[in-house]
């Protein structure tokens, strides 16, 4: 067991070592710096571009959470839309601190016509104001305008209108299942066109005012999903936990957005991995920096090292210096790494580079920012560290190696 | 007088690849405390190769090494480490001074590995400086001083530690006439005092001249063994 007054000398002598030679630790720092600032340049900018994108489709479709009936994710009917009730009320009341607003909206699948023309449609009841705080809804219009409270027309897609050749002041008339079994029928007259970036979306949606929408679907203030959106994004989880322990488990579900769209999660992991490959191609070249310092240090040194273990030191602690000056030298790069990178980061986290010409316009059709976003979380720095401590901890084995092979006889004598 | 080292039929045999070379060969001789031994021979005669073995620096073929009643032939690796911290000190040609360390750092840096408290062991390493004239030069680096003054320190550091004796291979070898006399001033003077086994191989003619004991290996074999009243 190393008492500390030996780990002190261990570490005194490692790191005086490592100002021995002055230009192979700064060599050999310098090239783990730049292979660390380019491992966070990577990182950030991939993560910037997450987030954007996470933000991105959070605000498009399912929002931070969601409180749904418990039957209702396994189940998208109108059977099973959720009562919004006082008990939502009071849990929503009681977290109110980590909510920044929420989003009510039913929805439901119905057949849509006009004259002969007849299509499938996905009728979306909602709160015109709180979509526009959510997603600016009312500025994907290009005709006619958004309902206020109290009106009762229908604002529909692009693609719908084409399809059906609709134009404002035109009736749609809609028929589907309402709430347990009712039949859902009603006309609308068209008071605004949509334009999506998405010909999913063009070419399905129909949007009616909430309480309008509610009385379609024969289901007076029951909702499909009640869409909440957290204060900072970091506090989905707890929220989600929290709101779940506080509503009846039997009747209502609380889910994050990952949990609504595990396709979406699923395909981020694969892109991470991606990038993960290339992350530790740079750490691979920084280690090869490190080993060949290490290589040469421990030719340079045999003879130093046979003396040591022949005054008395053992293999052991001989090891463990050779192991602190690979992990110094590699934290002096890293450190220098992070301290050059942060405040790059910091800039371009500040001033996202914008996207021209075509990429810049499928941005912004997509509803995305067009800019390309750095992050600056702490996380991408930490791994950095730790990754780099991996690294050096295996670059270190060789020397270990080497010392536990060497015939202190010979060696002292070189 | 106590006898410090006993080597019965000491072999040391390397394989090499045209045919075995026996380097120590069946050598039986014993150290009391207290003397000043130069073991003296041409190049390859073994001179080296037998101080590693009775240094637990290296294992022999064949034969044993006592030392203090321990036979130190059949002790594993690691026993070996805690009996040479304990018990021998070295001083080597080519001074081998941890180039890091200040001058009192190297000469406490075995009494560090004893655990020695660390008042005791800054006394001990400033004392042992005093005594090889190096009071001047305690928080001075290997690197800024001369030869001599280096193997001084190295001496500092083999003896601070109170080691049953010391081996010393070829210690003046590097130095210039005035180093060597200084050197091997006070090592005589540190044997005469403390009582301190010295064991020297060398070629050096100013050594051999202050050894009370002369032992002459040639071909890994003792043939002469002779003592001195100096």
């Amino acid at each position: 067991m190393l008492k500390p007054i030996h780990m002190k000398m261990l570490v005194t002598l490692a790191w005086r070592n490592l100002w021995r030679k002055k230009r192979r630790t700064f060599i050999t720092a310098s090239s783990v710096m730049f292979a660390t600032i380019l491992a966070i340049t990577l990182m950030s900018m991939v993560n910037g571009m997450k987030d954007q994108m996470v933000d991105s489709i959070v605000q498009n479709t399912t929002g931070h959470l969601q409180i749904q009936d418990v039957m209702y994710n396994d189940e998208p009917t109108m059977d099973h839309a959720l009562g919004y009730e006082q008990e939502v009320k009071a849990a929503l009341e009681k977290y109110s601190a980590d909510i920044d607003y929420i989003v009510p909206r039913i929805h439901g699948f119905c057949l849509a016509s006009k004259g002969m023309s007849t299509r499938g449609v996905k009728v979306m009841g909602v709160e015109a104001q709180k979509e526009d705080q959510m997603n600016s809804l009312s500025s994907r219009l290009i005709k006619g305008s958004m309902f206020e409270p109290r009106d009762d027309f229908a604002v529909i897609g692009k693609g719908v209108a084409e399809q059906l050749d609709l134009s404002l002041g035109d009736t749609i008339v809609l028929l589907g299942r309402g709430f347990q079994g009712m039949t859902a029928a009603g006309k609308f007259k068209i008071g605004g066109v949509l334009a999506f970036p998405l010909p999913e979306q063009n070419n399905t949606l129909v949007y009616l005012p909430l309480d309008i929408a509610q009385g379609f679907f024969a289901a007076p203030q029951r909702l499909t999903n009640l869409i909440i959106m957290t204060k900072q994004k970091d506090l989905v989880p707890e929220l989600a936990e929290k709101l779940n322990a506080e509503l009846d488990d039997e009747w209502y579900r609380v889910l994050t957005w990952e949990e609504l769209m595990p396709d979406k999660v699923a395909a981020f992991e694969a892109r991470d991995a991606q990038v993960s490959v290339f992350a530790w191609i740079l750490y691979i070249v920084a280690g090869f920096g490190i080993f060949g310092t290490v290589i040469t240090m421990m030719f340079e040194r045999v003879r130093e090292f046979g003396i040591l273990l022949s005054i008395g030191l053992k293999r052991i602690r001989l090891s463990i210096i050779c192991i602190l000056e690979t992990i110094f030298v590699s934290f002096i790069g890293v450190l220098a790494g992070i301290a050059l990178g942060f405040p790059i980061m910091f800039w371009l986290y500040k001033h996202p580079i914008p996207m021209a010409d075509d990429l810049g316009d499928v941005m912004i059709d997509m509803g995305i920012e067009p800019v390309m976003s750095f992050s600056i979380s702490p996380d991408i720095f930490i791994s950095q560290a730790i990754n780099i401590f991996f690294i050096a901890l295996i670059v270190g084995m060789y020397p270990v190696y080497k010392v536990f092979r060497l015939d202190m006889g010979s060696s002292s004598r070189k | 007088m106590k006898t410090v080292i006993k080597t019965t039929n000491l072999e040391k045999v390397y394989n090499s690849s045209v045919a075995p070379v026996k380097a120590v060969n069946q050598v039986n001789l014993e150290f009391k405390e207290g003397e000043f031994t130069a073991i003296v021979g041409p190049s390859g005669s073994g001179k080296t190769t037998f101080l590693n073995l009775i240094g637990g620096l290296d294992k022999p073929t064949r034969g044993n090494v006592i030392i203090d009643d321990t036979d130190i032939s059949s002790m594993k690796e690691s026993q070996l480490f805690d009996f040479r911290l304990k018990h021998i000190g070295f001083v080597f040609q080519a001074y081998n001074l941890i180039p890091v360390l200040t001058a009192v750092e190297n000469v406490s840096f075995v009494m560090l590995l004893q655990n020695r408290p660390k008042e005791e062991m800054e006394k001990r390493a400033k004392e042992m400086l005093e005594q090889v004239g190096l009071s001047d030069k305690i928080n001075v680096r290997p690197n800024k001083l001369s030869g001599g003054q280096q193997q001084r320190v190295a001496v500092a550091r083999a003896l601070a530690s109170k080691p049953d004796f010391v081996l010393a291979d070829e210690p003046t070898a590097n130095l210039d006439t005035e180093s060597a006399f200084n050197l091997l001033d006070i090592m005589s003077k540190l044997n005469k005092e403390e009582n301190i086994t010295l064991i020297f191989s060398t070629h050096d003619q100013r050594v051999i001249d202050r050894a009370r004991r002369v032992i002459t290996l040639v071909d890994g074999a003792v043939s002469k063994d002779e003592y001195f009243d100096k």
